[in-house]
């Protein structure tokens, strides 16, 4: 029983990491489009408050956005959600697969665009932070 | 405005293109036609070493008699005219358009030089603008087109520097851009931007009369 206060330390030391990282992937936390794969940012990073916009979008279908990919296209039957856009949509894509500024801007404004709804623009979406 | 932002950056961009293209190849023929019908003597004569040679001395700054009697003109003659090129092409907002509706890229100019390089132009149109209303000389060539490619042109960048910096609602002066560009695109066969197509063919014309007929240089 010597190991017991390893276990007694690790378990709420684990649970407080896990509670943490949850935490920070937490959709309600966020402001803005992931950026973190992209080297260097051209423009600020494009407002999108997650859980606002999709009650206001009246988004409940997580696939919507959360796509999935079947020979090469776009399978919207599958849920991503939880995974990363960048592990598929790498920022520099090779021929055929669709680039991550793409995917974003696809999938940003040419929805806004359908729906008639949204911003559009660069300038609308692309704002410095409120300060 | 969201459906004529959508109708701009669609229907209307391919019009634009379209118009443009066609524009220009009808102008270029209807113009070779003509001048082969009224000046066919004078065609036979074309020279391509004489317009060559004029026409590098001419795209050089102060390289020709005319650019160096009135400097300053020339020095924002040819900002002006480089910056109306490469900032459209090279624009990443216009890149991206392309890349997002068709997976077109190619490289952009950093945002910050971009900028720069339209606020030229801006000021450029500034000083073409005052030009025009305070020299006699200018003033007196001056015709009604002179004004609306003047304007076209203004308009188009002053609205990009002011849709780039989110100047006003940026929806409408977005959709105000996109609008004025395509006017632009469409005006240059059919109005005095065409210089952009027979500019080069009229110094080539000129070139071969000072070059083979009257020995002398024109430039």
């Amino acid at each position: 029983m010597k190991r017991l206060p390893f276990t007694r330390l690790l378990l709420p030391a684990l649970a407080v990491l896990l509670l943490t990282a949850s935490g920070a992937f937490a959709q309600q936390d966020m402001t803005h489009v992931p950026t973190e794969a992209f080297k260097k940012l051209t423009r600020p990073p494009a407002a999108f408050a997650h859980d606002t916009h999709n009650e206001k979008a009246g988004l409940a279908e997580c696939t919507a956005c959360h796509h999935g990919e079947k020979d090469g296209k776009r399978d919207p039957s599958s849920d991503t959600a939880g995974i990363p856009c960048s592990d598929c949509h790498a920022v520099a894509a090779k021929p055929g697969k669709t680039s991550l500024e793409r995917a974003f801007h696809r999938q940003c404004m040419g929805c806004h665009l359908t729906q008639k709804k949204g911003p559009v623009t660069c300038g609308d979406c692309h704002k410095p932070a409120a300060k | 405005m969201h459906a004529l932002y959508d109708l701009a950056v669609g229907p209307l961009a391919w019009l634009a293109f379209a118009v443009f293209i066609l524009g220009s190849i009808y102008r270029l023929m209807s113009m070779r036609a003509l001048a082969l019908k009224k000046d066919a003597a004078f065609v036979a004569y074309i020279s391509w070493p004489h317009a060559i040679r004029s026409l590098i001395h001419w795209v050089t700054p102060f390289g020709a008699l005319g650019w160096r009697e009135n400097p300053g003109v020339t020095i924002v003659t040819f900002l002006f005219h480089i910056c109306l090129f490469v900032v459209p092409l090279f624009l990443m907002g216009h890149i991206v358009l392309f890349d997002t509706f068709h997976g077109w890229s190619w490289p952009a100019l950093p945002d910050g030089v971009a900028d720069t390089l339209s606020i030229v132009v801006v000021l450029a149109c500034a000083y073409f603008l005052w030009r025009r209303l305070s020299v006699p000389e200018v003033r007196f060539v001056t015709r009604s087109h002179d004004w609306l490619v003047l304007a076209l042109v203004g308009a188009t960048f002053l609205t990009g520097v002011l849709a780039y910096h989110r100047i006003g609602d940026n929806l409408f002066m977005t959709t105000l851009h996109v609008l004025c560009g395509e006017a632009m695109l469409v005006a240059i066969p059919f109005t005095r931007l065409s210089h952009m197509l027979f500019g080069f063919f009229s110094r080539g014309y000129i070139a071969s009369e000072f070059g083979s007929v009257r020995f002398a240089k024109d430039w």
